[in-house]
């Protein structure tokens, strides 16, 4: 079960599914990264670490796609325990 | 449905009427090229886009009212904010923005059935375009065989455009295509579509829309679950990986050997029956021994080719390729490129010319000059007609690994091995000097496992076989028949001179102080220079050399190499031409995407001393 406070996606562990929060990237890395399904309130799963490497395979809008480190630790995520979306 | 239902008193109007430009258009993995091959057949043919240079496919298609349309297959798109030259092709086409495609008369937007939810985000941007479109939820066979399944009239209620299912792979559902087309499907009435533009509320409302029209989205698919575990296990995967590599490398060989013999033995039949049949003239000399035997020569090398081209293709269209990159991705990375540039370093073992064009879809612009610089490092197909007849000529056969791994498959391997660490090397060195440039976000969808159909396969094969063959009946014959004549003049006495004498002898011996340090000689010099053209051409000139010189019972190509060329000697030959840049379409793309000559003549210059020094290194060690 994660933990109900903000993390990112880099550190969600496999096998659990996590709620998109948001995305810390400048504004056109935000735009591609919805494009590909990273959109907010969503939900993510890990899927497997890739071997050999820092790439990580995620399920994520009825689509599997796999993903580097560095991105994944710039989309934060929730646990989907936590409050929905629309609260602020 | 037919026509007479919905317009009981006359024929429909038709939607699109002969000379109607209709787009293919949708987002990547959703199966819009097997859409668009299920329309077109062979009718289809791959031309570039003017100024820029992303791959066109444009095909037609016959209507049953005896209409004719062109179709148009465009890049994937997942939005309307394109972030790579490829997309933003798509987007200008639909508007009617490029500069030699007219705007299209309609358009068919392909969907993947399986994931409605998050597909129909693109309706409302590409109605917006204003002309009439068909969706298409292709993958319906899919989507029932897991489960699932969609209301396509309701869907049509809530977009206000039709809506068809159909699965392009089987095949079904596609006459409702042809009836739109003709005008016989009644539109629905228009809707009042959102106007939105931030990405998660459109994305909020085609999810209103599937839950709308009782999408059931398919249960996830076990099979691809397994195969994942396996694919990219972490001891398996690159163990599988490597066990693919090596199995496709011994086919080239083993598979190959008696398709080969059939393709020699029927270019040999027709020589002689054309040396039979003509008398003995310039014109015979030239056909039996300039167009056979060099031409000829390259031809036998097709079926190995094939061969490689349809593992290729297995492996793509089965989805495995996108795993494989996933598993290449580290070297990638050590070697500071994105893993995106792996697709085109991938197609550039076929041909470094679409390889570069594929370099289009790298956003950051240092790393697509980098990918096109190394491009032609990694082993083409061209290659592989040279390598096939030094190694056989060369190496002898013998097992490795049993049975299923000898020992010219290992050397074949080695080579690409060797084009592989080059490009990994020059890529390094440029990404840690002139082309040092700040990461970007890398992400690479992994499409679903699929069966690769026959049919998809064998359209491969075919337009591979027409750009060898069309390559084989131009550039090759051309220089060969040049060969010809130059190995043919100055006559003395009405009499052709001996080849050594000859004006391509001469030249030659020229250069042979150039390959003398290889320890090659001037033979292999002119196949040098003729090969500057196309690497292949080399196989073509030492063919059309040999038989010139051979008496009536030539011992073959590869006996009159060995009685020539030393083991040491031949290895060199290998190494020059992993690393030589031997190809003028190679420069002449390079010239057009980096948009002027510096980085073509550094390619060049670069990789011909590579070559020349590997050469040299190789012969004074196997020399």
């Amino acid at each position: 079960m994660p933990e109900p406070s903000l993390g990112s996606l880099a550190d969600l562990p496999t096998g659990t599914t996590a709620l998109i929060d948001r995305l810390e990237v400048d504004e056109g890395d935000q735009v591609r990264l919805m494009e590909l399904g990273f959109i907010p309130g969503l939900s993510v799963s890990c899927q497997r670490r890739v071997p050999l490497g820092d790439l990580t395979v995620y399920q994520l809008d009825g689509v599997q796609i796999a993903v580097r480190k560095e991105t994944a630790s710039k989309i934060r995520v929730r646990s989907t325990e936590a409050p929905g979306e629309g609260d602020d | 449905m037919t026509s007479a239902a919905c317009h009981p008193a006359e024929a429909p109007e038709p939607i699109a009427s002969t000379g109607a430009l209709v787009a293919i258009c949708g987002p990547p993995n959703v199966g819009k090229s097997t859409f668009f091959n299920r329309l077109t057949g062979l009718r289809q043919k791959v031309a570039n886009y003017p100024g820029i240079t992303v791959e066109k496919r444009i095909g037609s298609l016959d209507l049953p009212n005896g209409g004719r349309v062109d179709l148009i297959d465009l890049p994937g798109i997942v939005g309307l904010h394109p972030r790579s030259e490829d997309e933003r092709i798509s987007l200008d086409v639909l508007r009617g923005a490029s500069p030699a495609t007219p705007k299209p008369t309609v358009a068919i937007l392909v969907l993947d059935s399986t994931n409605l939810q998050s597909q129909l985000r693109l309706v409302p941007g590409i109605l917006g375009f204003g002309i009439p479109t068909l969706v298409v939820l292709n993958m319906s066979d899919d989507l029932s065989a897991r489960g699932g399944s969609v209301d396509a009239e309701a869907v049509a209620k809530q977009v206000g455009a039709p809506v068809i299912a159909v699965s392009a792979r089987q095949g079904t559902g596609m006459e409702a295509v042809l009836d739109f087309l003709e005008g016989a499907i009644q539109p629905p009435p228009p809707v009042e579509l959102p106007v939105l533009n931030n990405i998660p509320a459109e994305r909020r409302w085609a999810a209103g829309v599937a839950r709308q029209a009782n999408f059931h989205p398919p249960e996830p698919s076990l099979w691809g679950r397994r195969l994942d575990m396996v694919f990219l296990h972490p001891v398996a995967g690159p163990l599988i990986f490597l066990a693919v590599v090596i199995a496709v490398f011994q086919s080239i060989f083993t598979l190959a050997v008696p398709l080969m013999d059939a393709v020699e033995g029927l270019v040999s039949a027709s020589g002689d029956w054309v040396g039979a049949i003509l008398p003995d003239s310039m014109l015979k000399g030239l056909l039996v021994e300039g167009v056979w035997g060099g031409v000829g020569s390259v031809v036998v090398f097709l079926p190995q080719i094939l061969i490689l081209f349809l593992f290729i293709g297995i492996l793509e269209d089965s989805g495995y390729l996108a795993r494989a990159a996933v598993i290449a991705d580290r070297s990638m990375r050590a070697v500071g490129l994105e893993g995106r540039s792996f697709i085109p370093l991938l197609s550039s073992y076929a041909c470094a010319v679409p390889a570069i064009m594929a370099a289009r879809t790298i956003e950051n612009q240092r790393d697509r000059l980098a990918t096109i610089f190394i491009a032609p490092l990694a082993t083409c197909s061209a290659r592989l007609p040279v390598y096939a007849l030094l190694i056989a000529a060369f190496i002898p056969e013998r097992p490795l690994l049993g049975p299923v791994f000898g020992t010219r498959a290992a050397v074949l391997l080695g080579m690409y091995a060797v084009g592989f660490a080059a490009a990994c090397i020059t890529a390094w060195l440029l990404k840690s000097t002139v082309l040092k440039s700040k990461p970007t976000p890398f992400m690479l969808q992994l499409p679903d496992y699929r069966w690769p159909t026959a049919r998809s396969l064998s359209l491969r094969l075919f337009d591979r076989s027409k750009v060898f063959l069309r390559r084989a009946g131009t550039v090759i014959m051309l220089t060969t028949i040049v060969l010809w004549f130059l190995a043919s003049v100055p006559y003395t006495d009405g009499e052709p001179p001996a080849i050594g004498d000859s004006l391509a002898g001469s030249i030659g011996k020229t250069i042979e102080p150039l390959v003398e340090p290889l320890g090659l000689n001037w033979k292999v010099g002119i196949g040098l220079i003729t090969s500057m053209a196309a690497r292949e051409v080399i196989v073509g000139t030492l063919g059309t050399i040999y038989e010139m010189e051979g008496d009536e019972d030539s011992p073959g190509l590869q006996a009159a190499l060995r009685s020539e060329v030393s083991f040491g000697s031949a290895i060199a030959l290998l190494m020059y031409f992993a690393f030589a840049l031997q190809c003028m379409s190679t420069v002449a793309i390079v010239r057009r995407e980096t948009g002027g000559w510096k980085w073509p003549i550094a390619q060049f210059a670069y990789m011909l001393v590579l070559a020349y020094v590997a050469g040299f290194v190789a012969y004074r060690i196997f020399g």
